[in-house]
C-alpha cells in the first residue's frame, strides 16, 4: 500500500515531477518545431471589446495588420489548450479519487450529458434575458444532477456489492438514455446571457474562467486527498479494503462519497460546457470516460488502487491535450492522434511500473545491507523481512 | 536610353517581385465535417483536396486543406477545432455542424477575427457564416415522391421512412413527400415511421411495418439508413418499390439486386470542392457567394447508371 507519507519536496517523493518534466519537454519541442504563424492584430476599443487593428499603406489604403507569433508559445494557444483541457481535467480529478479506491466510473461521460441536459432544460426556460436567480438555479440543478448520478452509482456498488465496472457500465447507458428521452436527441440552447457572458468572459482576449475553475477543483481535490482524514481513508481502502474495514473505516460510506465526488466533477464540467458552448444534448461527452480515465492513469493513478493525486490528474490531462493540439500545431494529420495518445497511455504506465520496480529494488538492497550490518555487529541472528512498496 | 533601361529593369524587378509574391501566397482552409466514420465526409474531404490542388495550379498559389473532423460526431470538439484553426492562422473554415447551437459562438468568433466561414451539408443559420452549400430538403422530399410515383405508375399505398422525429431537415423532407403526393390522387400515404437512425433500428422498423401492412407497395425513404446494412430488405425484388436518399457504397447493392429502384445522391464530393471555391473567392478576391443558400442538386442513380456512379466512390474514398 502506498500511503503517501508527509509531503516532502525531494524530487523522488514528488511523483508529479516526471509529469512536469514531460510537459516542459513537450512544450519546448512544440515551440521549436511548431514554427511561427501570422495572426491578425487586435486591440481593445473604448468599450473594452477587442477589435482588428488596421494600418494605412502609403497609397492611403487601409489593410488589416498582422503579427508573427510562435505557433505554440503564444498566449492564445496556451489558453486554448488550458480551456480544452479543463473539461477533462476536472472530471479526471473526480475519477482519480474513484481510482484510488480501486474503483472505476465508466458513467462519467453519460453523467456529464445528463447533467448538462437537465441544466439546459432549466436554463432555457428563462431564455436569454434570465437573471442571476435563473443562473444560480441552472447551475445548482446541473451540479445536483451530477452528484445524484454519482451517489446512485456509489449506493448501488455498495448495496449490491457488485464490481463498479458493471454498475457504471449499466448506468452509463441508463443516464444517457434518460438524457435522450428528455430531449428526443435534440440540442437545447438559448440560455441567460448573464450565464454565457460569465463563463465566456475574456481578459485581454483570453477565456480564463474554465482554467480558473480547473485549478480550483484541483486544489480542493488535493486538499481533500492529502490533508483531510477522509482522504487518507480513500487511500487506505484502495491499498487494502479488508484491512481498512477491520481498522474501523466505514468502507461503504467512503465509496458512496467517492462516486458522488466523481459525479460532482462531471456536473462542474457540464456547467462550464453549457456556459462556454451554449447548448446541451444527450450526445454530449460520448466516449469522454475513456479520455478521463486515460488522463488519470497518465497522471499516475493506479487502477489497482492506493495511488494517485489531484495534481497528477490535471497534469495527465494537460499532457494528453498538448499531444492532441500539438499534432495540429505540427501539421501532423489528426488521424494519428489516437495512435499517439494510446502509446502515451501505455508508456506512462510502463514508466510508472519501472519506477516502482526501481524503488522496490533500492529498498530491497537497503534492507539486505542493514540485515548484513546487523548480523555482522551481533552474535544472535536477526530476521528482517523486506517491506514492499 | 538610360531612362528606358532603368524603366525596363524596374518593370522586370516588379514582375519578378509580383511572381515571387504570387508563388509565395499560401492559403490554409480548415475543413470540419461531422465525423470521420461516415463515407460521405470522406468524399467531401477528397473533394476539398482535389479542388485545392486544382485552384493552386490554376491561380499559381498554394492552397492547403487542414482536415479537423472528429472521429465520432462531437459538436464540442468541432467548436474547439474552429478555435484551434483560428489560432493556427487558417485563412478560412468550412464546417458541417453537428449541433448549430454549440457552433454558433465559435463561428462568430472566427468571423470576427477575420476568418470567413462557410457551411456545407448542415447549417448554423444564426451564425455569421458566409453561406451554406447543401440540399434543399423540401425539394429533396418532393423528388423522392415524384421518382416513386413514376416507378409505381401513379398508384398504390406508400409508407414514409423518416428518422429522428425532431430533426428539422428530415421533417422538411417528409413535408416535401406529402406535398408532392397530393399530385397523385391514386397514391395513398399510410404513415411516416420514425426510428433511432441506426441501420439496425431502421431495418427492423421497415420489417415491422411490412408485416403489419402487407398492402404497402412503395417506400419513400428520406434517408438511406436501412440500406447501410446487408440483407435489410426481406421482400422479393420489385414487389415493393423503394426510392431512398443518398447513394453510399453499401446502398448500391440494393439497386443492382432490384430491391431499390432509385437512389438520390447528394453532391457529397462537392460539399468539399464547392466550400473551397467559396472560401477562395472570399479570401483572394473578396467575392461573396451569390446567396447565403447555395443549392446542391440531387442526382438520381438507377440500375442503369449504378456501375458508372460506383466508380466515383473508388476515387472519393481513401485507398486501402
Amino acid at each position: 500500500m502506498a500511503l503517501p507519507s508527509k509531503f516532502s519536496f525531494s524530487f523522488s517523493k514528488f511523483p508529479e515531477g516526471g509529469l512536469l518534466l514531460a510537459i516542459v519537454v513537450l512544450g519546448i519541442l512544440l515551440a521549436v518545431f511548431g514554427g511561427s504563424v501570422q495572426l491578425p492584430k487586435f486591440q481593445n476599443n473604448a468599450q473594452g471589446k477587442p477589435e482588428r487593428v488596421f494600418e494605412t499603406k502609403p497609397d492611403g489604403q487601409k489593410v488589416p495588420a498582422f503579427e508573427t507569433v510562435n505557433k505554440f508559445f503564444n498566449p492564445r494557444t496556451l489558453i486554448q489548450i488550458a480551456k480544452d483541457t479543463s473539461f477533462f481535467a476536472i472530471m479526471a480529478v473526480g475519477m482519480t479519487v474513484v481510482i484510488i479506491t480501486a474503483g472505476i466510473d465508466l458513467s462519467v461521460g453519460a453523467t456529464y450529458a445528463l447533467a448538462s441536459v437537465c441544466g439546459a432544460l432549466v436554463l432555457t426556460q428563462y431564455g436569454s434575458s434570465g437573471g442571476i436567480g435563473a443562473v444560480i438555479l441552472g447551475v445548482l440543478v446541473t451540479i445536483g444532477v451530477g452528484v445524484l448520478c454519482g451517489f446512485v452509482n456509489g449506493a448501488m456498488i455498495t448495496a449490491f456489492n457488485v464490481h463498479p465496472f458493471i454498475i457504471t457500465l449499466g448506468t452509463m447507458a441508463i443516464y444517457r438514455g434518460i438524457a435522450f428521452v428528455q430531449t428526443n436527441g435534440q440540442s437545447i440552447g438559448g440560455f441567460p446571457e448573464a450565464f454565457r457572458n460569465f463563463v465566456r468572459q475574456e481578459f485581454n482576449g483570453l477565456s480564463l474562467v474554465p482554467l480558473i475553475v480547473m485549478i480550483v477543483v484541483m486544489i480542493i481535490g488535493g486538499i481533500f486527498l492529502s490533508k483531510m482524514a477522509i482522504g487518507r481513508k480513500v487511500y487506505a481502502i484502495g491499498g487494502n479494503e479488508t484491512a481498512s474495514r477491520y481498522s474501523g473505516i466505514r468502507v461503504g460510506s467512503v465509496k458512496v462519497l467517492v462516486y458522488a465526488i466523481s459525479g460532482l466533477t462531471a456536473g462542474i464540467a457540464a456547467v462550464l460546457s453549457l456556459g462556454y458552448y451554449g447548448a446541451g444534448s444527450s450526445g454530449d461527452g460520448s466516449g469522454y470516460e475513456l479520455n478521463v480515465i486515460a488522463a488519470a492513469v497518465v497522471g499516475g493513478a493506479s487502477l489497482v488502487g492506493g495511488k494517485g493525486t489531484a495534481l497528477g490528474a490535471l497534469l495527465g490531462a494537460v499532457i494528453l491535450q498538448m499531444i492532441s493540439n500539438g499534432l495540429v500545431i505540427l501539421n501532423i494529420p489528426q488521424n494519428y492522434s489516437q495512435i499517439v495518445i494510446g502509446l502515451v497511455v501505455i508508456a506512462a504506465v510502463l514508466f510508472d511500473q519501472f519506477n516502482a520496480w526501481l524503488a522496490n529494488r533500492r529498498l530491497l538492497a537497503k534492507t539486505s545491507r542493514i540485515k548484513k550490518e546487523v548480523i555482522e555487529s551481533s552474535d544472535t541472528p536477526v530476521s528482517i523481512t523486506p517491506q514492499t512498496k | 536610353m538610360i531612362r528606358k533601361l532603368g524603366l525596363t529593369v524596374t518593370s522586370l524587378l516588379g514582375l519578378a517581385a509580383a511572381t515571387g509574391f504570387a508563388a509565395d501566397k499560401t492559403y490554409t482552409f480548415g475543413v470540419i465535417a461531422k465525423s470521420n466514420n461516415n463515407p460521405v465526409f470522406q468524399a467531401a474531404k477528397t473533394g476539398a483536396e482535389d479542388e485545392a490542388a486544382k485552384l493552386s495550379k490554376e491561380k499559381g498559389v498554394t492552397i492547403k486543406i487542414d482536415w479537423r473532423t472528429p472521429n465520432e460526431e462531437d459538436p464540442q470538439k468541432q467548436a474547439d477545432a474552429v478555435e484551434q484553426l483560428v489560432n493556427a492562422g487558417a485563412n478560412g473554415i468550412a464546417i458541417s455542424a453537428s449541433d448549430a447551437n454549440k457552433l454558433t459562438d465559435a463561428i462568430d468568433k472566427a468571423v470576427d477575427s477575420g476568418v470567413p466561414v462557410v457551411m456545407f451539408d448542415s447549417d448554423a443559420p444564426k451564425s455569421k457564416r458566409l453561406a451554406i452549400f447543401g440540399t434543399d430538403d423540401i425539394d429533396c422530399g418532393q423528388k423522392v415522391m415524384s421518382e416513386l410515383a413514376k416507378e409505381m405508375g401513379g398508384k398504390g399505398v406508400i409508407a414514409i421512412l423518416a428518422g429522428n422525429q425532431n430533426a428539422p431537415n428530415l421533417q422538411k423532407r417528409v413535408q416535401g413527400v406529402k406535398d408532392e403526393a397530393k399530385k397523385y390522387p391514386d397514391i395513398k400515404i399510410l404513415d411516416s415511421y420514425y426510428h433511432k437512425e441506426t441501420p439496425q433500428d431502421a431495418a427492423a422498423k421497415v420489417e415491422q411495418v411490412m408485416q403489419a401492412h402487407p398492402e404497402i407497395t412503395g417506400w419513400a425513404m428520406v434517408g438511406g439508413w436501412p440500406l447501410f446494412t446487408d440483407n435489410a430488405i426481406k421482400f422479393a425484388p420489385g414487389t415493393v418499390k423503394v426510392v431512398a436518399v443518398d447513394a453510399l457504397p453499401a446502398e448500391l447493392g440494393y439497386l443492382r439486386s432490384g430491391h431499390v429502384q432509385v437512389l438520390l445522391a447528394q453532391q457529397v464530393y462537392e460539399w468539399g470542392s464547392k466550400s473551397v471555391d467559396m472560401l477562395y473567392d472570399k479570401v483572394a478576391d473578396n467575392k461573396n457567394p451569390p446567396s447565403t443558400f447555395v443549392k446542391g442538386e440531387l442526382i438520381p442513380i438507377t440500375k442503369d447508371n449504378v456501375d458508372e456512379f460506383a466508380k466515383n466512390w473508388e476515387k472519393w474514398l481513401p485507398k486501402k
